[in-house]
């Protein structure tokens, strides 16, 4: 195994089970489609309340995607053969969590405009949620792949991922819908994107080798 | 400086030895302090020109609002030992630890809350601190949560170190974000650097019960580590020894 031929497995693996991202693409449009049935679907309420319904859609949808993400590995024991495979177990899991960010944030940027015209998202905050949603994102899937290693021995983890992730999504949630918000008001948000690429940037260099650290002790 | 002491961390054995005789006093200390504190504080300490006497809540609030954090950077510290140097008491620390911190952190949200009536006029408000320490309890109940869920010892310890690690890293983010909602809790009551603007027979019960919840929680904790180690090594030879002399 190279980490080309892991890369490009994972990719078939992931074109092979459309189903899992379609998933949680549904999910994500029914999570936003409960705000306006269930607390109002006025235009007045909508327009300032779409960047938050959206990110809060977003981020229940993803950490649902990543929950499973080492579930069907550690089953099949191919988990197991990637940590014995004498390559870098960190970088195959940065390759992974990269596979897994392309194939599930990619169509959530695909929908956002219909999404945002469904919940009248004025102009000047969708190019903003749009960046939000690039470079805030791999923060999530990175933070959150922490929480799916270590309850992949768990055979109904879900919730425990949740209880134990949601926490330290919040930085990400404030600092996107303040984002937004500050592009609705014309006021400058250049430094809230900052700090969400700061974030992203973080966890990319801390995430893979404490995920590599709980794989390897869930699969001893 | 000797480092031996630190390589001894590796064996609940010296561990259990060397703290048998310590919680105990510093648990009375602890309680001591406490009750000097809350007294003093709670009926002769003057009453606030502003407050009246609802202020008083702040010899509970303040004390169990800082254990809240100390004990958070306490299990990220510890967490960190046992990824780096494999520490076999840093898991059995977390472990007596969580419970204690998640409780603190709770009785600063209630006690706030009871402040927070009289003096702002609600229960809750979206302030920077009160959702900084919601989300600090949040993260002690993931950690507890993810102990009690995984059945393989080995893996829980990681597991909690890993995760205590993150949340240790993660939470000057929470808190600088939070921040940037709005805030309305006041400044904090007691700094290093500075004097105390509050006259001494205010901030002198405080730090009594500062100092007496500190040494109380620490005597808690060593007993919770105590009977975590005896659980853990109830195969060895050493602990039949110890029960066989002492008794439980």
């Amino acid at each position: 195994m190279t980490y080309s031929s892991f890369l490009v497995s994972e990719f078939l693996v992931l074109w092979r089970r459309k189903q899992d991202v379609f998933n949680a693409l549904l999910f994500f449009i029914i999570v936003v489609a409960l705000f306006p049935i269930g607390i109002n679907s006025s235009p007045d309420f909508l327009a300032p309340a779409a960047a938050g319904i959206v990110w809060c859609a977003a981020v229940l949808a993803i950490l649902m995607a990543v929950e499973s993400m080492f579930k069907e590995d550690y089953r099949d024991g191919s988990l197991e053969q990637l940590v014995v495979s004498g390559l870098s177990l960190p970088l195959l899991i940065l390759l992974k969590v990269v596979a897994q960010w392309l194939a599930v944030v990619l169509p959530l940027l695909v929908m956002m405009p219909l999404l945002s015209e469904m919940l009248y998202l004025p102009r000047s905050g969708f190019r903003v949620l749009i960046m939000t949603l690039l470079i805030g994102t791999p923060s999530l899937f990175f933070i959150g792949v922490i929480g799916a290693a270590l309850t992949v021995s768990i055979k109904q983890g879900a919730m425990l991922v949740m209880l134990l992730i949601l926490p330290f999504y919040l930085p990400v949630i404030i600092f996107s819908t303040l984002a937004i918000k500050a592009a609705q008001a014309g006021l400058p948000y250049s430094g809230l994107l900052a700090m969400l690429l700061a974030m992203s940037l973080m966890s990319l260099v801390i995430s893979p080798f404490m995920t590599a650290i709980a794989v390897k002790a869930s699969v001893n | 400086m000797s480092w031996a002491w630190f390589h001894k961390l590796g064996s609940p054995k010296w561990f259990f030895s060397w703290s048998k005789s310590w919680p105990l006093p510093v648990f009375c200390f602890g309680c001591f302090c406490l009750v000097i504190g809350l007294a003093w504080g709670l009926a002769f300490a003057p009453a606030d020109y502003q407050q009246g006497n609802s202020f008083r809540i702040i010899y509970i609030h303040v004390p169990v609002a800082m254990l809240a954090q100390s004990c958070y950077l306490a299990l990220g510290v510890s967490g960190f030992v046992f990824l780096v140097w494999q520490m076999k008491m840093a898991p059995i620390f977390i472990k007596a630890m969580a419970p204690i911190g998640a409780i603190m952190a709770l009785i600063a949200l209630v006690s706030g809350a009871i402040w927070g009536k009289p003096t702002w006029g609600t229960w809750w408000v979206w302030d920077a601190r009160l959702t900084s320490v919601l989300v600090l309890f949040f993260l002690y109940m993931g950690i507890i949560a993810l102990q009690n869920s995984l059945e393989d010892q080995v893996l829980a310890n990681k597991a909690a170190a890993v995760i205590s690690v993150v949340g240790l890293i993660n939470l000057p983010i929470i808190k600088y974000s939070v921040v940037l909602l709005e805030t309305l809790h006041q400044g904090p009551t007691f700094t290093l650097t500075k004097k105390p603007e509050m006259p001494a027979e205010m901030w002198l019960p405080l730090l009594f019960s500062v100092i007496g919840l500190y040494c109380f929680v620490a005597g808690v904790v060593l007993w919770r580590m105590q009977s975590e180690i005896l659980i853990r090594e109830h195969r060895s030879s050493w602990v039949k020894q110890e029960v066989m002399e002492h008794g439980l």
